[in-house]
């Protein structure tokens, strides 16, 4: 559509006393049918998944096809080198021999398996992403140190204060509205 | 409601002394956990510095004078073929599994008393596996050929790695055990890496930790992955230190040599690398909570909890030597029998024998007494001690196996040169060089969790202050 303007997205942010006030503020916001609702804790907090409605995870999957694709790859590749490409024959023991195989396949499943839940988490959050908007807030460095906080995008059109003002009610200590910068 | 800051206790009844001293927030965890970060480096810590730079020297010559000349630099010659080089290897990579084993298996037994100490544990395993693969490598004696002799690379010449070979195996065990190892320390870095960059004073370390943070905002539908994601690599790094050290201990077992060819030797090789790695964080775990004001997140019972796994790791390796002792009699071999009760007890490296006996089944024993436990000084000797006894084991098996195996013929004794000492206190020197480092510029405790279990803790104890109200299950 519109390419060469920059629109700007703008955040509602605020910090909730502590881990309880957000849940709950969190919960009563999402059922007021909130959209692009988060949270920043600096350590994770039990029930928050429920709160933002989040659904299953997707990293359990993740890892296990990267654990099944790592035995197969090892097993195909030991197979592929000692069996079709170059068999040698050393005292006369069999070219294809399991028990040899395992250790190989084994270490390659949990390599694959390994990586994917670490590059899978980073590509599920989108991560590396140095700048956010919600970084604006000049009260949202605590988000890793001791605050809780919860952050609404508030869509093109909507009316930023009505959604301050809801965050408010619903518990908040302290509301910001951020801007996206142009870069 | 309770007062706001209660004290923080373990939810444990039978020993009530708390897992993190004192009144604590999340902020002054925050503070003091990062103060060491912040702070300049002492004189002490210089004084430290100075010595592993110079060790490390040590390294770079020994490494360079073997590349110059070649093997025939070091000690070992047939029958003595493996020496130093194997032995240091072993006992590098035994060291490194404490680490993933407080990381990762007393993670997935949700204990609590591990969040103290995990990320320097976990540093310990990166830093030891750098040092262990440092000796196989020079081992090839042309490094530099090495990577298609054991990766399976399609060089022109169309040929590839021996897969029956353990020592192929341990290509692929050691360097996904490096990989796993460093994905998963930072993974579990991560947040802590952003509360560094949030609590920056000055712009530049806040961009320069802003950069290895990766934008980490604590969002929730982060964590919501994010805890999969680390408790999926817990999963998978404990069948994996598992199966490292038993593919490093097939390297032995599969060959015939009295000494090596027994079935006891995975699990033994396993609850010995259990057993020096404690040693090894213990050793340096009482100086640096000592130094870096990290006594309150690592309190006596944390020390007292590893003295009782090198307790009960201890007596595994002890069974493991009477087993194999047992064995060498009851198989009737006599080449099993004059290895265990000739050679080793009573031939010419019979010290090193005696030595790993009292350092490793009669040292450990101290632990039984709670004041052994408790007493710092005497916790730190022991640990020194099993340190030392662990690399005695090692050269039992490897050393004294192999200059006196069936042939009186082909005895031979075996003494290291200056080149193999230097190479291994040159890799006490790489060790200490990079632990003194990340000691200086990345938390040595895992804050994130730290927070995370004084929040589980005063929530356990404000639920049960008031039964029946609203629950946090």
């Amino acid at each position: 559509m519109s390419e060469s303007v920059f629109v700007p997205r703008r955040f509602v942010i605020a910090q909730f006393a502590d881990s309880d006030a957000l849940l709950a503020g969190t919960r009563k916001l999402r059922e007021a049918g909130n959209k692009n609702l988060d949270t920043h804790t600096p350590y994770p907090i039990h029930g928050l998944e429920e709160a933002l409605g989040l659904g299953r995870p997707k990293i359990p999957t993740l890892v296990l096809l990267g654990a099944i694709a790592g035995a197969c790859i090892a097993y195909g590749m030991i197979y592929y080198m000692n069996v079709i490409d170059f068999p040698i024959n050393v005292a006369n023991r069999p070219p294809h021999s399991p028990p040899t195989n395992i250790p190989i396949t084994f270490e390659l499943a949990v390599l694959l398996g390994g990586t994917s839940s670490f590059f899978g988490f980073f590509t599920l959050a989108r991560l590396p992403k140095p700048y956010h908007p919600v970084f604006e807030a000049d009260f949202f460095a605590r988000a890793s140190i001791d605050g809780f906080f919860l952050s609404i995008e508030v869509p093109t059109g909507g009316d930023v204060e009505k959604v301050a003002a809801d965050v408010r009610g619903a518990g908040a200590v302290e509301v910001q509205t951020v801007a996206e910068s142009e870069r | 409601m309770a007062a706001p800051h209660p004290v923080i206790t373990s939810s444990d009844p039978l020993d009530p002394r708390p897992l993190i001293e004192g009144k604590q927030t999340d902020q002054t965890i925050n503070d003091s956990l990062l103060e060491h970060v912040w702070r300049g480096a002492g004189k002490g810590w210089w004084a430290l510095f100075g010595v592993a730079l110079s060790a490390l020297g040590l390294l770079v010559i020994a490494i360079s004078y073997t590349l110059y000349k070649g093997i025939g630099s070091w000690g070992n010659n047939i029958p003595v073929g493996w020496a130093f080089g194997i032995i240091n290897f072993v006992w590098w990579i035994g060291i490194g599994h404490a680490g993933t084993l407080i990381s990762a298996i007393l993670l997935l037994l949700q204990q609590k008393w591990r969040t103290s100490i995990n990320r320097f544990a976990e540093a310990m395993t990166l830093f030891a596996v750098i040092c262990a693969l440092l000796f196989p490598l020079l081992h090839t004696g042309r490094p530099w050929f090495a990577a298609y002799w054991l990766m399976p690379y399609p060089s022109v010449q169309g040929i590839w790695p021996q897969f029956k070979s353990p020592l192929t195996w341990d290509v692929f065990a050691v360097s996904t055990y490096f990989t796993i190892s460093l994905l998963f320390w930072f993974l579990g870095l991560v947040p802590d890496l952003a509360a560094l960059r949030d609590s920056s004073k000055s712009p530049s370390k806040r961009f320069v930790y802003g950069i290895f943070a990766l934008g980490w905002r604590g969002s929730g539908r982060h964590w919501a992955e994010y805890k999969w994601a680390y408790v999926l690599l817990a999963g998978l790094s404990t069948p994996l230190v598992l199966s490292v050290h038993t593919i490093v201990s097939f390297d032995f077992a599969t060959s015939v040599i009295p000494g090596w060819h027994t079935t006891i030797f995975p699990p033994y090789f396993v609850a010995g690398a259990v057993f020096s790695g404690f040693a090894m964080v213990v050793t340096w775990m009482i100086p640096a909570r000592e130094f870096l004001g990290l006594k309150h997140v690592v309190t006596p019972k944390h020390i007292e909890m590893m003295c009782k796994v090198m307790l009960a790791t201890g007596m595994i390796v002890t069974y493991g030597y009477v087993m194999e002792h047992f064995i060498a009699w009851y198989s009737g071999d006599p080449y099993e029998f004059a290895q265990f009760f000739l050679v080793r007890q009573r031939g010419p490296m019979s010290g090193v024998y005696w030595l790993m006996i009292f350092c490793n089944c009669v040292v450990p024993q101290i632990f039984w007494s709670k004041r052994g436990r408790t007493n710092l000084p005497v916790v730190w000797i022991a640990a020194i001690l099993i340190n030392v006894g662990m690399w005695c084991e090692r050269f039992n098996i490897i050393v004294t196996s192999l200059h006196r195996d069936f042939l009186p013929s082909k005895w031979e004794n075996y003494a290291p040169t200056w080149v193999d000492i230097s190479l291994f206190i040159g890799t006490i020197g790489l060790f200490s060089t990079l632990f003194l480092l990340f000691l200086k510029f990345v938390p040595a405790v895992a804050v994130t969790e730290v927070k995370e279990l004084r929040h589980e803790l005063e929530h356990a104890k404000h639920g049960a202050g008031h039964a029946g109200g609203e629950g946090h299950a």
